[in-house]
């Protein structure tokens, strides 16, 4: 038996596992185990719109993933893709209710740099504090989540304010303004594509350049880096940036294509799943976009298998937390089967 | 008489290479039995398939005459199996006494009665000569007391078979006595010892039988009374060995590395203390001295690696105070540390990529940002090939590669573009005869071509053979500084090594 086959029949039992599991949890609430993933995978593949609607979720939490992906890469654990996802979204809202009558291409551009920025910075603050301090950036970029989600309140009470509105939102953005829809009758913008786009480009970096490779490297072994002159505190800083910086697009990417005006609950907790993607995608951009879309594509047909049969959503969550624990456990689990040591 | 233990045609392959081919091995009870080869030899590889850490591709283990497999190493402690890894494997922050019985569940689990446990590692300590105190923190001993707990900690789940890697290689020559009447102790009572070596002169001395490893397979076995050093280093690495020769002088004259009052104080040490020498073009200069004095210091110090608290260091009489590492390399100072796992390697990168680790930003190998994966890929081949590194494939994580290969890709890293200064830290520790020659070598080469070496060993005998002048380290001072000449007076070397300043000696 080859490796890759043992590998293989281990992430199928897994799958098992969690199937099993789902039965069990469905059969637990007492509902109708067929019904229920009759509307799972109805939700998921049944139409058009939902396939479309996949893709939607999936777009925030390739970027945010991605994001994540790059700091974890340079050893920087970035907790805090929520936070600087709604920087972004706060920097993109911002750009627009200050820039009005900026034709289309000028707005996007000017609002995709200004989340990057926005995103970016905020987590370059606990990667500043890393690189010059010493200080954990664990606690920071948790912190640093509460503080935007804050500064997000306060804003939609005061300068983001529409006043017509009597709710804490923002100007809605004009129509014909934000990402183009890409299919008629579906949710679908072409903030996947960005996605999509910054997956190839942050392969690239990571791999195919020398500044990436430093970040790989002061990632794996700082010491070393800093013996053969890699600057260990400039590789934090730039993976930091980068990373808040893909975070801060996700989050213009929920305003310019899907909400059209900032709201305070944009992200229904995108940056923590970004974690949870980046693990499961092994910190490789291929990995995140196929761990996204299966997140996604598990958080739609929960919904879905919800409407259909009245199973309470939640299964989906614990799905996905026993998944994340079987896949990182695997090695463990099946220590047996992958026992040619690598 | 039936074996102790015994391995019969073991096979093992990483990445579809041998690492073991129909090897053999044979323990009797109360024997010292050497495994003796080269790194990369595959004696390592061996012993961690006995002890459940890899598994075998063929071949049959016997233990106590019945046929055994170990899954794990909980399972070969259970048969009485016992292994000191190279890297030692205790927690600096916890006790003698709790290293030992960690992981056991003693009476009265979780309420252990210390006092108790404390009085059985003592007893154990004092049966064998391993002295150690039990209540003394890991962090606070050196490396010589850290392996006897290692020791005592398989005694005291009751080893009869202990499996020893390399362990007289962090040892002082004085260690390494009291460690052999520690293992003639162990025979006597009993106990088999299989200790994984490439020193021969040790096997001599403590070993009653020997089997020698060469390029994976098992290549002779006999006692050792039957041998002579020199049969047994032609078994080992397959041929007649030459040593280094120095030739005659090659110092040329023009400005060298000038260290002028170098003082290093970190958190209120004084680390290093108006060090002053100079290396000269073409001149290997020896810094001699007892391990921990003061040379890692040194050296990082040297390389920009520590920004120094007093004093000047020039090169070509330009001043190198205030350049980074990265500029001092780019001026020619190469850097070959004595840890290369920490300093000097990236162990889960490929060989490609740990060679980018000095390259990454140079105009062969990364233009505009990117990297030119062909030209390193060429580069990496050339050194392959001039370095004679041995690895499964280029594209393996170097961790995967033995100690003699790590090492070589170091020197191919560092020596390549004819540095100016050399600063070699204990450049072969940990390294069989035929790596460590050839590193020699490659040293050598590049005083005749001018580079100004700096060789810091504890190994005196290295420094000799090297070195054109030997200065002397002792708690971060530099206690004289000798040309290496045949009537060198060693006792002198020996005593500024204790501490004694150059001039006392000669006056007393």
């Amino acid at each position: 038996m080859s490796k890759q086959f043992r590998a293989a029949i281990s992430y199928a039992a897994i799958a098992v596992c969690s199937l099993l599991l789902a039965i069990l949890l469905i059969l637990l609430v007492g509902c109708d185990v067929g019904k229920a993933f009759y509307g799972f995978f109805n939700g998921i593949l049944g139409s058009s719109y939902s396939v479309a609607e996949v893709f939607v979720k999936a777009a925030p939490l390739i970027l945010a993933g991605l994001g994540v992906a790059v700091a974890f890469k340079s050893g920087f654990t970035n907790i805090g893709a929520e936070g600087q996802l709604y920087m972004g979204a706060v920097a993109f809202t911002a750009t627009y209710v200050l820039c009005p009558g900026l034709p289309k291409a000028a707005l996007l551009a000017l609002g995709i740099l200004a989340g990057f920025l926005a995103g970016g910075v905020w987590a370059l603050i606990p990667g500043a504090l890393k690189a010059r301090f010493g200080i954990s950036e664990v606690i920071n970029t948790i912190m640093l989540n509460y503080i935007a989600l804050g500064i997000v309140g306060i804003l939609l009470q005061t300068a983001l304010k529409d006043r017509a509105q009597y709710f804490p939102v923002s100007p809605t953005l004009d129509d014909g303004l934000g990402f183009s829809r890409l299919l008629k009758g579906t949710r679908l913008h072409s903030g996947i594509l960005i996605a999509l786009v910054c997956a190839v480009i942050v392969y690239f970096f990571i791999f195919k350049t020398s500044m990436g490779f430093r970040l790989r490297a002061v990632g794996m072994n700082p010491r070393a880096c800093k013996c053969m002159g890699i600057s260990v505190s400039a590789g934090l800083i730039v993976s930091s940036l980068l990373s808040g910086g893909l975070a801060g697009i996700a989050g213009v990417g929920e305003i310019a294509g899907l909400h059209h005006r900032l709201i305070g609950g944009i992200s229904p907790s995108y940056g923590y799943l970004a974690i949870i993607v980046a693990l499961l995608g092994g910190n490789h951009p291929l990995g995140v976009v196929i761990a996204a879309t299966g997140i996604a594509a598990l958080q739609v047909g929960a919904l879905a298998m919800q409407r259909a049969a009245n199973v309470p959503s939640a299964i989906a969550s614990i799905i996905m937390g026993a998944v994340v624990l079987l896949i990182l456990a695997r090695k463990t689990l099946f220590k047996r089967l992958l026992r040619e040591e690598d | 008489m039936m074996a102790l233990l015994e391995m019969r045609h073991i096979d093992k392959l990483f990445f579809g290479r041998y690492a073991n081919r129909d090897v053999s091995l044979q323990v009797q009870k109360g024997e010292i039995h050497a495994l003796l080869g080269e790194n990369g030899a595959g004696k390592t590889t061996l012993m961690n398939i006995l002890y459940g850490i890899y598994r075998r591709d063929g071949g049959e283990i016997f233990w106590r005459g019945e046929a055994a497999d170990f899954l794990s190493p909980k399972d070969a402690i259970e048969k009485n199996i016992g292994m000191v890894h190279q890297h030692f494997m205790l927690v600096p922050t916890l006790t003698v006494a709790e290293n030992i019985t960690l992981g056991l569940r003693e009476k009265g689990y979780p309420f252990t009665d210390r006092a108790a446990l404390s009085a059985r590692v003592a007893a154990i300590s004092e049966k064998y000569g391993l002295l150690v105190e039990p209540g003394a923190l890991i962090s606070s001993l050196s490396v010589g007391e850290r392996q006897r707990v290692e020791i005592i900690k398989l005694l005291y789940r009751g080893a009869e078979l202990l499996i020893l890697d390399e362990p007289t290689a962090v040892l002082t020559p004085g260690e390494t006595a009291g460690f052999f009447n520690v293992l003639k102790r162990l025979r006597a009572d009993g106990c088999s010892v299989i200790i994984i070596t490439h020193r021969i002169p040790e096997v001599m001395e403590i070993a009653d039988r020997v089997t020698v490893l060469r390029d994976t397979r098992c290549v002779f076995s006999a006692p050792i009374a039957e041998l002579d050093e020199i049969k047994l280093s032609e078994h080992m690495i397959g041929r007649e060995l030459a040593p280094p020769t120095r030739g005659k002088a090659t110092a040329a004259g023009g400005e060298g590395l000038v260290l002028a009052g170098i003082g290093l104080q970190e958190n209120g040490i004084q680390r290093l203390r108006d060090v002053t020498f100079s290396a000269r073009p073409g001149e290997i200069l020896g810094i001699a001295g007892v391990d921990g004095n003061g040379q890692k210091a040194l050296a990082e110090t040297i390389m920009g690696i520590r920004r120094p608290t007093a004093g000047e260091i020039s090169l070509g009489g330009r001043s190198l105070a205030g350049l980074s590492v990265a500029a001092r390399k780019a001026l020619g100072m190469a850097y070959i540390s004595d840890d290369r796992h920490e300093d000097g390697l990236v162990l889960d990168m490929d060989l490609a990529e740990n060679l980018l680790l000095k390259f990454n930003r140079d105009k062969r190998y990364a233009s505009r940002g990117l990297i030119d994966q062909k030209r390193v890929l060429q580069k990496l081949r050339e050194a392959v090939g001039e370095y004679d590194i041995r690895a499964p494939s280029l594209r393996v994580p170097i961790r995967y590669l033995s100690g003699g290969n790590q090492q070589k890709l170091i020197l191919a890293r560092e020596l390549s573009d004819h540095p100016q200064v050399i600063v070699a830290f204990q450049p072969t520790r940990g390294l069989d005869i035929g790596a460590s020659e050839f590193i020699r070598q490659q040293l050598l080469a590049h005083r005749e071509m001018g580079a100004r070496v700096l060789l810091i060993s504890a190994d005196l005998e290295e420094i000799r053979a090297l070195s054109d002048r030997i200065a002397v380290i002792h708690k971060g001072c530099i206690m004289g500084i000798r040309d290496n000449s045949d009537d060198l007076d060693m006792t002198e070397i020996g005593l500024m090594m204790a501490g004694n300043p150059a001039g006392e000696v000669r006056a007393g």
